[in-house]
């Protein structure tokens, strides 16, 4: 018998007998390991606007209660273009100017706005709904076509006091959902060129 | 519902190219330069395409002829594509998702009329051209396939057009770049199921022929020409 058989016939056979079922200290560490991973990217994917972005400032403290509901201002005289252009526009300090050159009222926000357009400031709205940048949505195919109403997408924003601070990320589901509501084209071409 | 097609009458194009031009322009397909082009890696969602068909005299007689996506009836491209980013529309029109496509290139191998183009790198523009590019069509980034979509954008542009005018949508409403572009009006643009298009009646006709009708791709770019055919160069 030489070295090597000497070594073989050393060596247990795994047979049937041996034990599958219970994992051990290292199946442990592993199932653990896993189980925490999946557990981080969950949560990092579900907040990770909450944890990385930083929420969303305006320049002015925007009531769109008090525009809308409380002085009558349809949507259409601050976004001047949803009803003509694919985008919805953000007002210019002089669409602001016309009822704010001077002070109407004794909020903090409007004293501070009466202030920029005298100083002829640029109001640098942030866009608070967002799809992604290889979508061609048209506002105006949406409100003059098909007649939705605003809130139909951007929910109750008119009835807010003060701006939101996070974006709202426009989902592709949620376009879907309404077109085959209304039974209307879910044709690529429609939005993806 | 519409089912687009184009017919490009050979008899009457000169290889003017002016259909190339314009859908470059049209569709922000960037140049290729000279480096690239060397490695055959241009992209051009339509081509001409050089026929010999016998002598001319002492020199070939060469026929040059526009090849777009032929937006087949049923496209092999789609069969093979793995995450959807191709797929025909309910108007017959084949199209691409450049955010969904993988780069995989399963359907330029497939496609029997090789008019699908791969970015192998980011588009870029000499300066001031970038300027210039058109709003209603992406800009394609590095890795994904791309190929002509007959103007798409344009329909949906007709689209609204109408509905703002209130009428539904003639014929001529819709019409891609290089169609508008031919200068020898060898192109003409429409619906193949509308009985009294000018498509319709042109496929009728005993010159109508279309590229490797054998394959069963039912394309809807349909070629008219008197003449017999000789292979590709």
């Amino acid at each position: 018998m030489n070295a090597r058989d000497e070594q073989k016939s050393a060596v247990p056979e795994a047979g049937p007998t041996h034990k599958w079922h219970h994992p051990g200290r290292w199946g442990a560490v592993i199932i653990g390991f896993l189980a925490f991973t999946v557990i981080s990217a969950t949560a990092a994917v579900t907040l990770q606007d909450r944890i990385f972005r930083r929420p969303v400032e305006q320049p002015i403290k925007f009531n769109h209660k008090l525009h809308v509901e409380d002085n009558q201002l349809g949507c259409s005289t601050c976004h001047e273009y949803y009803e003509k252009e694919t985008f919805s526009g953000l007002p210019d300090p002089d669409v602001c100017a016309f009822c704010h050159s001077e002070k109407q009222g004794d909020s903090e926000e409007e004293a501070r706005l009466v202030k920029m357009i005298a100083d002829g400031e640029a109001l640098e709205w942030k866009s608070l709904f967002r799809q992604p940048p290889h979508v061609f949505y048209s506002h105006r195919r949406h409100v003059l076509v098909a007649k939705l109403e605003c809130k139909t997408c951007h929910g109750d924003i008119a009835s807010t006091t003060a701006p939101p601070t996070r974006v709202t990320k426009l989902r592709m589901q949620d376009c879907i959902d309404c077109h085959h509501q209304k039974n209307v084209s879910t044709d690529c071409t429609t939005c993806h060129r | 519902m519409a089912r687009w097609s184009m017919v490009i009458d050979l008899d009457r194009c000169t290889g003017c190219q002016a259909c190339v031009v314009a859908c470059q322009v049209e569709n922000n397909v960037p140049p290729a330069g000279a480096d690239q082009a060397a490695a055959g890696r241009t992209i051009s969602w339509m081509r001409l395409a050089p026929f010999q068909n016998g002598e001319h005299g002492t020199r070939p007689d060469l026929k040059l002829v526009p090849i777009p996506c032929m937006h087949c009836d049923h496209p092999p491209c789609i069969k093979v594509c793995p995450v959807k980013a191709t797929q025909i529309g309910e108007e017959g029109l084949v199209a691409q998702v450049y955010p969904r496509c993988i780069g995989c290139r399963y359907c330029t191998t497939a496609c029997p009329y090789t008019v699908r183009q791969f970015n192998w790198r980011r588009p870029e523009w000499p300066q001031p051209m970038e300027r210039g590019l058109s709003p209603d069509v992406s800009v394609r980034p590095r890795g994904v396939v791309e190929k002509c979509s007959f103007c798409h954008h344009r329909l949906q542009r007709a689209k609204d057009k109408v509905s703002a005018e209130n009428r539904p949508l003639r014929e001529g409403d819709y019409v891609p770049a290089c169609v508008e572009s031919c200068p020898a009006e060898a192109m003409v643009f429409g619906d193949l199921d509308d009985p009294r298009s000018n498509v319709t009646r042109l496929s009728q006709s005993p010159r109508a022929f279309r590229l490797l009708e054998e394959l069963g791709t039912e394309p809807k770019v349909i070629y008219l020409s008197k003449g017999e055919w000789g292979g590709e160069v």
